[in-house]
């Protein structure tokens, strides 16, 4: 604990440390640099313009001034209204039309778009400046700059990575670095359905939705978070592990010598994969309703005398959901496990046997440890999973029953993500949605992070060699 | 989830304003439209409607008549050429979300469920009715159909029916008396029938408290702030109510839902008209339908249930241009008239809301309307409601289904639940 401490201290001194250097090595470029480099700080790409490297001059130039005309046209006046997220709400004129003001949902976007585009300038000028102490140092040791057309060809030779990651990369940075950007800002707001942009406006809270999320009063989140956050670790908990155990159980016994039509077994239970789940999830979800054929056909019989309300009892619905959620989740977990343990060194059994080891021991010392070896990544991706199983919890019991003690329109089996959803779709409360969206990230990163760090499969990365 | 939901609203927003551009930032003082001197008036001297299209949305069952008689309105004036109509299929209660959501990119005219308006009119989405049209649908409309257009004072849709409340459809060869829930419940336990009633739904629970006589209503501004909260859900009145939703759902032929589509065995449902037809064909010659029924509550009183009844409205988006509002202001207008009503009712069998319409005799011999036009007497007309509240009724609906609350919990507990439900309610109006 003390080393790691240490060490995040000494990177972030060695990260100041760059800064500085960074910053003197700019200074000793114009210091030491002809009037070429100087006269590029401020029009970038001039001192390779002159040295006749035009590619990169150009491009340098080009993306300045496109840096410039988006500030100009478009970016500056989103930015200056970013600290209020605008002033001018939507009115009527006398003629009784709509007069559209400030829309800070645009006015939060663009002026993000913008602040990363001006980070991305500041990063393109250090690139500009350094090309040119590059260039002058290696005129000055007198070896030839590259040609033009060598610098094009490299795009499709040394920096062909390059070339083909900027379209992923772009994409990247539009469909899911700027909005989880946006989303985070959006946590920061009181964007919801009393300010919905174009015709309200809303602004910046600061801390005002994590003050909500974790206070305990009547009206707020807190005791409700934790409840789902509770279920929501403990459903993750048993359809991570109970898929697991109950999953390698039945691999197990297709697997043991003897047992006959082993492939018949395996299309069986393979046969629920075939179905698409949400439609059999959706009709197990009818069938356990109160009304549903179960229930009718339990009354019929007499067994019962009212319905056994598997989805409007919390508890009931959980286990339920949780024994559905084994249904689906077997055959994947069989498949996977029958291969591994067909791998497993059959000398190992006949020497356990010859020790005089009965099945439970062979099982616990060689199948268990081997097999949580191998599948120990799978677990943890399966865990983080299931922390965000939506497709089970929302089409069996759509995140119910809602109580009156839970708020924000909780459900007994909603999990953090259900829960959002509800919010954002029905509530349309985008900042609290934004909210639970950081902390779904912060408790999916924690736990990663810590089972990864103990997981046997990385700290003792030989040990089934 | 979170990241897909936005990922697509980034690019709803981006396309936006590729139309949109910055446009110029003249705006009047203040958020309330002008009541007086509006549209209206300068509508007469409009000669030059410009063009353009005119998105509308109904409910996926009315896309063919809306477009077919928006078409007909076009083409009966010159002075609308430049118009083509695009009617989507979006239902009463998407709308108001969708429109939400993106207003710029929403329709020009869309049809919603009453109780979406203060939702809508937060959020700037409807263009206020004003002038000569306030006056006509005043004077062409039944007055609580009227009263639901309005949020405060001010005008913000056309009614287009006057059938959004619901009451009872049940089998005759189950059901003896349909006057008396405790009978309506006997017979169908003794027949092993269903009988199904939305008890968690913010709309349909409302039955037994307004049947106890209870008050729940919400006052707003004209920007749809809830101003006040009138509500006595925490008295004797409300526990007594409360306890017969308990005693209902204790019933082992209880069950919540009110779409008969999803309904199975059963004989009798608490529906409103839009399910009127698959009923009929449904039940066939046992189809019955009647008044809500009445019950002896556990202070040994009778009380006739209640419920709200509701309307369904034609609202107009804000709109920018001259003429293009002036053409949706007819347009919606004309959808809203006697005449296209009449043929609706017709077509679909949608209960107008116009008085003319109403007084049809295919309208008066309707046994859904019938029931219905008995039932009002006994409800409150839907006013603005917050949208948490129906979230929360759903809460203690499913409370009392999970048997949280039983037959078993004591009255002081009861009334506490309630104390908490109201103390809610009133919160939400600041």
């Amino acid at each position: 604990m003390k080393d790691s401490k240490k060490s995040a201290g000494n990177k972030i001194a060695g990260f100041f440390k760059w800064i500085g250097r960074d910053i003197a090595d700019i200074g000793v470029t114009f210091k030491e640099g002809d009037w070429k480099t100087r006269l590029s700080f401020i029009i970038m790409g001039f001192g390779p313009l002159m040295r006749k490297l035009y590619a990169r001059g150009i491009a340098f130039l080009a993306l300045e001034i496109a840096f410039f005309y988006y500030i100009i046209t478009f970016g500056w006046g989103y930015l200056q209204k970013f600290t209020t997220l605008g002033t001018q709400q939507a009115g009527w004129n006398d003629a009784g039309l709509r007069v559209y003001g400030d829309n800070s949902f645009l006015i939060l976007l663009y002026g993000l778009l913008t602040i990363i585009f001006m980070l991305a300038f500041i990063l393109l000028w250090r690139m500009n400046v350094r090309e040119n102490r590059k260039e002058e140092l290696q005129l000055k040791a007198g070896h030839p700059l590259k040609t033009n057309k060598q610098d094009l060809h490299s795009l499709l030779d040394s920096n062909f990575d390059k070339t083909l990651l900027a379209l992923p990369m772009a994409g990247i940075f539009v469909f899911t670095v700027l909005p989880i950007l946006f989303m985070i800002c959006v946590a920061f707001t009181n964007y919801d359905y009393n300010h919905q942009a174009p015709s309200k406006l809303f602004t910046w809270v600061g801390f005002e939705n994590f003050k909500n999320l974790f206070s305990f009063g009547t009206a707020g989140f807190g005791s409700t978070f934790f409840k789902v956050l509770g279920w929501t670790l403990i459903w993750a908990f048993f359809a991570t592990f109970l898929n697991y155990f109950v999953g390698m159980a039945v691999a197990i016994l297709i697997n043991k010598k003897g047992v006959k039509f082993k492939k018949l077994w395996r299309t069986i239970l393979v046969m629920t994969i075939a179905v698409p789940q949400f439609v059999s999830l959706l009709y197990v979800s009818k069938m356990f309703a109160n009304d549903g054929l179960i229930n009718s056909y339990f009354m019929k019989w007499g067994w019962i005398d009212s319905p056994i309300p598997f989805w409007t009892n919390p508890m009931l619905a959980r286990v339920v959901i949780i024994l559905i959620n084994l249904w689906v989740g077997i055959p994947y977990v069989m498949l996977i496990t029958t291969g591994i343990l067909m791998n497993i060194p059959e000398d190992l059994y006949e020497s356990a046997r010859i020790d005089g080891a009965n099945a439970w021991q062979m099982f616990r010392k060689i199948t268990l440890p081997y097999m949580l070896f191998v599948t120990g990544p799978y677990l943890l991706t399966s865990y983080t999973g299931n922390l965000n199983n939506f497709n089970i919890i929302f089409l069996l019991s759509g995140g119910g029953p809602q109580n009156m003690k839970l708020t924000g329109g909780a459900g007994g089996t909603d999990l953090l993500v259900t829960w959002l959803y509800k919010m954002t779709v029905n509530d349309t409360n985008y900042c609290m949605a934004a909210v639970i969206g950081i902390m779904v990230f912060v408790v999916t990163a924690v736990i990663s992070l810590i089972v990864y760090g103990i997981l046997p499969s990385v700290k003792d990365e030989e040990g089934f060699q | 989830m979170k990241k897909k939901v936005l990922s697509a609203l980034l690019v709803a927003a981006m396309t936006a304003t590729m139309f949109a551009g910055c446009g110029d930032k003249k705006t009047d003082e203040g958020t309330t439209p002008a009541t007086q001197g509006g549209s209206a008036e300068t509508q007469s001297e409009i000669t030059d409607y410009g063009s353009g299209d005119i998105k509308i949305w109904v409910a996926d069952n009315v896309v063919d008549f809306t477009k077919e008689k928006a078409e007909e309105f076009l083409a009966s004036n010159d002075a609308f050429s430049g118009y083509t109509v695009t009617v989507e299929a979006v239902g009463e209660g998407d709308a108001a979300g969708n429109m939400i959501t993106d207003v710029e990119g929403g329709a020009d005219i869309y049809g919603f469920a009453q109780d979406q308006i203060s939702r809508l009119v937060a959020a700037g989405a409807l263009q206020p009715i004003v002038g000569d049209y306030a006056t006509w649908v005043t004077e062409n409309n039944d007055a609580d159909s009227v009263n639901a257009t309005k949020v405060g004072d001010q005008m913000w849709a056309f009614p287009m029916t006057s059938d959004n409340g619901y009451f009872l459809y049940y089998d005759k060869s189950v059901v003896t008396d349909p006057s008396s829930l405790e009978q309506i419940v006997a017979d169908c336990e003794a027949a092993g029938k269903n009988f199904y009633f939305e008890i968690n739904s913010g709309w349909y629970q409302p039955a037994f408290f307004f049947g106890t006589g209870c008050e729940f209503t919400y006052e707003t501004d004209t920007d749809a702030n809830f101003t006040a909260c009138n509500m006595d859900y925490a008295s004797d009145k409300g526990v007594v109510a409360l306890k017969e939703i308990i005693e209902l759902a204790s019933s082992k032929c209880f069950q919540n839902g009110s779409s008969w589509d999803k309904a199975t065995d059963c004989a009798a449902i608490v529906d409103g008209t839009w399910d009127s037809a698959a009923i009929k064909s449904g039940l066939g010659d046992n189809f019955a339908c009647a008044k809500l029924p009445s019950f002896t509550g556990s202070d040994g009183q009778t009380y006739q249930l209640g419920g709200f009844s509701g309307f369904k409205l034609l609202g107009i988006k804000p709109q920018t241009e001259e003429g293009k509002a002036a053409v949706c202001y007819q347009l919606a207008q004309y959808l809203t008239s006697s005449e296209v009503q009449t043929a609706r009712y017709e077509a679909v069998g949608w209960g107008p809301s116009n008085t003319e319409a109403q007084a049809a005799d295919a309208v008066q011999s309707d046994v859904a309307l019938t029931a219905l036009r008995e039932q009002i007497p006994n409800d409150v007309p839907q006013g603005n409601y917050p949208g948490d509240y129906w979230t929360l009724a759903t809460s203690l609906g499913d409370t009392i289904i999970s048997h949280d609350l039983n037959t078993k919990t004591s009255d002081e507990d009861l009334m506490k639940t309630l104390q908490d439900f109201q103390d809610t309610c009133i919160g939400y109006a600041k």
